[in-house]
């Protein structure tokens, strides 16, 4: 009997081995990899020693480490509820009963295909002060600032969360987009029978047709958001003086500039979980919508 | 349908106003792009503080060929290209096995196994990357190409996608294919991965651009300019002109245009993919 199992199971391994050998090297080793190197000192080149909990300890008071996290919350908190009605709006209007709408979905989208480095230059080659497009568009209708939008505090998060927007909204907008074309007409038609109005129609039944989908769409920003990196590096360089700095920025600095990769794999630990936490709401809330 | 949606036309009032301005969003989309491709025509070495010059004459494809030939885009363009395809490939292969497996075949520890897969959703690939680059280095990856495409293939959401285009497979065709002493990786090969093309595509694609355009593993794994991916190289390229605009926005535009080009052609299959999958390539 249990030979016979063994038979059966032996013609699974050529199927499942492959995509569990990476798996395990890549993405579950690393985990516990991460907890590791966060005990010890530890450069680029080698272990070094055993610290304990002297990492944990050095971040709780590392004034950089809470700079850089609230940094990224920050752009959390000034990234979703922007991100979330812009692409709502976005969608509406990629909803329209219009020839045009495949035009407004593909150039609404369009951004969120380029790579990171080719968004970050053109907004750089855009705000750039004194040649820059905007400015010298400024200019040419006669207003004459000269604004620094990448190295004034207040204006390179404006620059930093637009560039963002423009560039990553699409993303939502499709999914808010594909929620919109499954409410069933017959919700409008009998409103309309009912005397509705537009406007009521959009409050009664458009947005609560949409609150499931705009929950997944809260989360997942969230999730994304936190990940900030290459857009704020490749900008404003973290700066002005580590006042866009995010936290995967430090940690890149900590470990491969300053050397100390155990330091960076302990900060890791932190991102990871926050980001767990807010993942396990979402699997959480997929999983309510679904029941 | 069709005469409801007439009759919508006629009742909405606002109908021309949301129109219009649909049509100056969309404008203020895609125009940074558009700019990009006339600068990129422009002479070398053209500058202008008048925003206009910009889309006028004289254009020329020179810059496109100056680059293209005397610059490290060119090989880049190439890493980047190879490195999307081989992980798309392999992504592919190892993803449609594996789900293969959990949907069709029957052994213990199943139900195990697909949760420990299920694990990996909730991993932060940006949280992990130190410890990443810790085991990349003592297996030897840094610096290749090897080293890019590994950790990248394994993807769980691939997985999950595959495996309930899997169990969609009518039984019956199964259970008569098995009737005829069809093996295992003849059923993988002749009879379910042929069905979910669909499914095949728009995991391809997703891959293809999250691979083309990714940029923190890379820029960390990364160290000899002749292994740069277009991302990485593109801003050491850029950096080196502060207020040159021309060369550098032809560098964007070569990196850009072949996605742009797949994105237009496979547009509907990339809609459709987030949708059915909600997660971001």
């Amino acid at each position: 009997m249990n030979k016979n199992l063994w038979m059966r199971d032996i013609k699974v391994i050529p199927f499942l081995l492959p995509f569990l050998v990476v798996y395990i090297i890549f993405t579950i080793l690393p985990v516990f990899k991460g907890l590791e190197m966060s005990f010890y000192d530890w450069s680029l080149i080698r272990k070094i020693e055993f610290v304990g909990f002297e990492n944990y300890q050095k971040m709780l008071f590392d004034p950089h480490f809470w700079r850089s996290l609230w940094n990224t919350t920050l752009f959390v908190i000034l990234t979703t509820p922007t991100m979330v009605l812009l692409a709502l709006g976005l969608a509406l209007l990629a909803n329209l009963n219009s020839k045009l709408k495949t035009f407004f979905r593909t150039a609404f989208f369009l951004p969120s295909i380029l790579s990171v480095a080719v968004i970050s230059f053109l907004a750089i080659f855009m705000l750039q002060p004194y040649t820059g497009l905007l400015n010298t568009g400024l200019h040419s209708i006669g207003i004459e600032a000269e604004p620094f939008w990448m190295a004034d505090k207040i204006l390179s998060w404006v620059s930093i969360v637009v560039v963002t927007l423009w560039w990553s909204v699409g993303f939502n907008m499709v999914l808010f987009l594909a929620a919109l074309q499954e409410i069933p007409e017959s919700l409008y038609e009998a409103s309309e029978i009912d005397g509705a109005t537009r406007w009521e129609q959009f409050r009664y039944i458009t947005i609560p047709q949409l609150i499931p989908i705009g929950r997944v769409v809260i989360l997942l920003q969230i999730l994304a958001s936190y990940k900030v990196f290459a857009q704020i590096l490749l900008i404003t360089g973290g700066g002005p003086a580590g006042g866009t700095r995010p936290l995967i920025q430090y940690i890149y600095e900590v470990g491969f500039t300053q050397n100390n990769m155990g330091y960076a794999a302990t900060m890791s630990y932190a991102l990871f979980y926050i980001l767990l936490i807010i993942s396990i709401i979402q699997l959480r809330s997929q999983r309510l919508k679904e029941s | 349908m069709k005469k409801n949606s007439v009759l919508d036309r006629n009742r909405d009032p606002l109908r021309n106003v949301k129109k219009a301005i649909g049509l100056v969003v969309a404008i203020i989309f895609i125009f940074p792009i558009i700019w990009m491709l006339f600068v990129s025509l422009k002479p070398d070495g053209f500058s202008t503080t008048n925003p206009l010059d910009w889309f006028t004459p004289p254009f020329t494809i020179a810059n496109y060929i100056d680059l293209l030939l005397n610059s490290m885009i060119l090989r880049w363009v190439f890493n980047s290209f190879i490195v999307a395809l081989i992980t798309t490939v392999l992504t592919l292969f190892i993803t449609s096995l594996a789900a293969f497996a959990i949907s069709q075949m029957k052994f213990r520890y199943k139900n195990i196994i697909y949760i420990f897969f299920l694990v990996g959703l909730m991993i932060p690939g940006e949280a992990t990357i130190i410890p990443l680059y810790e085991i990349a280095k003592n297996l030897n990856l840094i610096d290749s190409y090897a080293g890019l495409i590994l950790p990248m293939i394994a993807s769980p959401i691939g997985v999950i996608i595959l495996k309930s285009f899997f169990d969609s497979v009518p039984k019956e065709v199964i259970e008569s294919a098995i009737m005829d002493g069809c093996s295992y990786f003849k059923l993988y090969y002749k009879i379910v991965l042929p069905l979910a093309k669909p499914a095949l595509a728009a995991i391809a694609i997703f891959t293809f651009i999250g691979s083309w355009n990714d940029f923190l593993w890379p820029y960390l794994s990364i160290l000899s300019e002749t292994l740069y991916t277009l991302p990485v190289g593109l801003p050491v390229f850029n950096s080196t002109y502060s207020q040159a605009y021309v060369l550098p926005m032809t560098a964007n535009a070569i990196a850009s245009l072949p996605v742009i080009i797949v994105f237009l052609f496979f547009e509907k299959q990339i809609v459709k993919g987030i949708s059915f999958t909600g997660i971001k390539g």
